[in-house]
């Protein structure tokens, strides 16, 4: 089957003398812009007792500088219409603007002006602390798969920063210090530890105008540390039980694989459509269609700086026992490895997946955030455009000798959630 | 002089940039409402197919039929096993999605255009010819129930559900959970939803929207092609329903056993989606709980870190819906929480707005409107949708920005009053009822408690 290239975007570059690269693409469909700032400091970069750090940043990030001070950033923002958010992930620290291309200019400034001077309050640091506590309970401790993914995580790995959650654990959230947050600051953010993306009604020239009005004069410093540890090879699978208040139980599996520039990268992402892309990839078809044992079924590649882990994630059906579809799910795996996919299966995972990439290009906002994701996940923005060639590159043998690779006993995390009834009376 | 200038040229910039695509609407001989919308930046094409109805046609008891019948429709016609359908759906990379709306049951496929033929042989096999298997019937309606009881586990999840259901009561149509629930799911027969199915998709039921990489005419062909061949039919009559009585403050305590968090809802009588206060009403919300520096984000989160998120929305219906605040807090702080909450709304009633903020406001409703309306195929062709199903025009779109500015602030204000009242309210806590109880009595004498595995909303 033929499938549809991918049209390059019409993407300018540019960098700064302080080190920022500035990546655009003009897009007048309507008269909005995306502006995202990726800054290369995620929780992979803290250290014990200080977990949660980065995102905690990132929240403080809002909380007041030196020409608009505290609730000033989003006062301002909001009266000229525009309105932002920010996430943070074991990688990254990003912070993403949704403006109308009116408030280009006004937005650079509050962009420089946190990152220039950012003036951390004691009082500021108090209340958001208790902002990210009732952020973990929603997330974490009140959500059952967050409740499993952070325990899965912790018991995959021994040594690597991905070990704790990005949130954090609760007794560092009751402990970061202002100087925790002074050096987070001065670690993580430079204008050299960021890349700009803009996309929407403004111009090459207007964006690199500004930048170089806004940002360039803010000085370059030197980049996070490396982050040294590497995750030693699993020996042997590990099981992680928890007991909770729910009605359901969940199946969380992960195995550890590289990072996402490792060549193997594009075979997993078809092995994860293969799987569970569509209303017929294998798992949903045998789990969920056929034997009913399961509501729904997912798997994750993610995108990482350091090898990671590829996620199964399994919510069985009420009265079927974790174990009896954490078995058919080995089965499945098992027939990757031994029987070669057939073609026109292969590419109709193809498609699926093309057909996702087209889901995220729809939206200015969707390709800022991919634009930023390929430069920094992939070693270039321009590797997105050949995303569609390395997806059909990928042979029935690959998925057979990747398969092989990871999806091992001795390799395996496996998380189960087993429901209690309700604590107390 | 020159800020008053600069502002003058942006509106006027704007205004000449928010507009409405351009787009047919043609009515076939059966009454259906067909609208295409070419917008080629990608190769894709969304078609939604809607049923005017939607929950609202629900008969009472059988909340879910609605949505358990336009589900179905993926799950096997005449000619194809529910698993050929899925393979053959996917093989093309074929996005469906089925959506409830208390106005419309619909179901929007999204594909590459140059797949549309072969999409539309597909569409015509599944609307014309859908097998309502009772096998997969069955299985359709258990995944059902499960699928409550994991939302159940998400205490947030559900909030919204058991406020409708507590705030209108059961014999209004937004009262019923409109996916169903544990409760009326299993009631319901293959007969029941052929029926309800044959009864509704109908030719002066349907509204059709193709929107994306297509071409005017041919697509206006395709569609005739298809959608000529359904009967006529009877059209939906929508019912009038009184609003649930307003009085003394109720609350209903949705008890979750060993809960960290306190999750609360507190609604009161909000508009119907054509009431003349609609603009004035978002502004308003806007200031209120619509962003985050809103009052109540402000209020709950940034000042008093007891919260992640505050905020209150606005049910904008057929019929007249809620304004609803909704936030979450520690057990310990729900008393503190809720009474800062009610703080807000107080202030809004006697300090009002300034005309600082009300600036603020109709910027940003401005300013965010094309990324939350106008930017993707499925936004466009669900504003196409509710155009028809409002009885509503361009103009919806084309002179949002008038009407923002018609917009006074003693308008304004006389809106905030008459909506956000301080008494009479309905609430809703999730969280540990052993410790949350007391609290609770101080907000309304009427109080219901149920356990949040208790079956139904």
């Amino acid at each position: 089957m033929n499938l549809l290239a991918i049209e390059p975007l019409p993407v300018k570059t540019g960098q700064l003398a302080n080190g920022m690269k500035v990546i655009v693409e003009e897009d007048r469909d309507i008269p909005n812009v995306a502006m995202y700032l990726f800054y290369k400091i995620g929780s992979r970069n803290e250290v014990p007792g200080k977990t949660g750090l980065a995102h905690f940043f990132e929240h403080m990030m809002f909380n007041g500088a030196k020409k608009y001070g505290p609730k000033m950033f989003d006062i301002v923002m909001e009266k000229n219409g525009g309105r932002n958010n920010a996430y943070t992930s074991e990688d990254l620290t990003v912070y993403t603007n949704f403006i109308p291309s009116t408030a280009l200019d006004v937005t650079f400034d509050l962009e420089a002006d946190r990152i220039r001077d950012l003036a951390i309050d004691p009082k500021m640091v108090e209340s958001e602390r208790g902002v990210v506590y009732s952020e973990r309970r929603l997330s974490v401790d009140g959500n059952n798969m967050g409740t499993l993914n952070e325990q899965l995580r912790a018991a995959a790995f021994t040594a690597h920063p991905y070990q704790w959650s990005v949130i954090g654990w609760p007794s560092d959230i009751e402990s970061w210090t202002m100087d925790d947050l002074r050096a987070h600051f001065k670690m993580g953010y430079a204008p050299n530890n960021c890349t700009l993306v803009v996309v929407g009604a403004a111009s090459f020239d207007q964006v690199m105008g500004l930048a170089k009005k806004y940002l360039e004069p803010i000085p370059a410093q030197p980049p996070p540390p490396a982050v040294r540890t590497k995750e030693p090879e699993q020996k042997g699978e590990r099981r992680v039980k928890i007991e909770k208040a729910a009605q359901l139980p969940l199946l969380m599996m992960g195995y550890h694989v590289g990072d996402s520039r490792d060549p193997d990268y594009p075979a997993l992402t078809v092995i994860d459509a293969l799987l569970t892309e569509g209303k017929s990839a294998r798992l949903t078809n045998r789990m969920v269609d056929k034997e009913q044992v399961a509501l729904q079924v997912r798997a994750d590649n993610p995108m990482k700086l350091d090898p990671a882990l590829f996620l199964f994630l399994v919510q069985p059906r009420s009265g079927v026992a974790p174990e009896k579809a954490e078995a058919v799910l080995y089965e499945e795996l098992e027939k990757l490895k031994t029987t070669p996919v057939p073609a026109r299966e292969l590419d109709k995972a193809r498609n699926l997946i093309l057909a996702a990439f087209y889901q995220q290009l729809k939206t200015i906002a969707g390709k800022a955030n991919l634009l930023g994701q390929y430069e920094i996940y992939f070693g270039g923005y321009e590797k997105l455009f050949g995303f569609d060639q390395r997806i059909a590159a990928v042979t029935a043998a690959d998925v057979q000798r990747v398969a092989a690779k990871y999806f091992r006993e001795q390799n395996r995390t496996v998380a189960t959630l087993v429901p209690v009834k309700g604590e107390g009376k | 002089m020159r800020m008053i200038v600069l502002i003058l040229l942006i509106s006027i910039s704007l205004a000449g940039q928010i507009r409405m695509p351009a787009y047919q609407r043609v009515s076939l001989d059966n009454g259906a409402a067909v609208f295409v919308m070419p917008k080629k930046d990608l190769p894709l094409v969304s078609l939604r197919v809607s049923l005017r109805g939607g929950a609202e046609a629900d008969p009472a008891g059988m909340n879910g039929v609605g949505s358990v019948a336009i589900e179905m429709l993926t799950r096997g016609t005449e000619k194809r096993s529910r698993e050929k359908l899925a393979e053959d759906l996917d093989q093309l990379g074929i996005r469906v999605q089925t959506a409830m709306s208390n106005q419309t049951a619909s179901i929007e496929l999204e594909f590459l255009s140059k797949d549309t033929a072969q999409v539309f042989a597909l569409l015509e096999e599944i609307l014309l010819q859908p097998k309502f298997d009772d096998g997969e019937l069955k299985q359709l309606i258990s995944e059902k129930v499960d699928a409550v009881k994991v939302a159940k586990d998400q205490p947030q999840m559900v909030l919204l559900e058991y406020l409708s259901s507590f705030y209108f009561g059961k014999e209004h149509p937004y009262g019923r959970a409109m996916n169903g629930d544990e409760l009326s799911l299993p009631k319901l027969t293959r007969a029941a939803v052929a029926e309800h199915w044959k009864r509704n998709f109908v030719g002066k039921n349907l509204v059709v929207v193709v929107a994306g990489d297509v071409d005017s005419k041919a697509a206006e062909l395709q569609l005739r092609g298809l959608f000529g061949k359904v009967a006529s039919g009877t059209a939906y009559v929508p019912k009038n329903v009184a609003a649930p009585k307003t009085g003394a403050a109720r609350l209903l305590l949705v008890d979750s056993a060993g809960a960290t968090q306190t999750y609360f809802a507190i609604g009161q009588p909000g508009i119907e989606r054509v009431n003349p206060d609609r603009t004035k009403l978002e502004l308003v919300n806007t200031l209120f709980g619509g962003r985050f520096t809103s009052m109540l984000n402000d209020a709950l989160r940034v000042d008093s870190g007891l919260t992640y998120g505050a905020n209150s929305i606005l049910q904008i219906d057929r019929l007249p819906g809620t304004i609803s605040i909704l936030t979450f807090t520690k057990t310990e702080s729900t008393e503190a929480a809720i009474d800062l909450a009610l703080k807000q709304l107080e202030k809004l009633q006697s300090q009002g707005i300034d005309a600082g903020q009300l600036a603020s406001a109709k910027a940003y409703v401005k300013g965010e409107y094309p990324t939350r309306a106008l930017e993707t195929i499925n936004q466009l062709s669900g504003m196409l949708t509710n155009f028809e199903i409002f009885g509503l025009n361009r103009g919806e779109v084309d002179d949002l920005i008038s009407r923002i500015d018609a917009a006074t602030l003693e308008q304004v204000n006389q809106t905030a009053r008459n909506y956000y009242k301080t008494s009479g309210l309905v609430f809703v806590l999730i969280g540990d009822a052993a410790k949350i109880r007391k609290t609770a009595e101080k907000y309304a004498k009427d109080i219901r408690v149920v356990k949040i595995n208790e079956p139904g909303f």
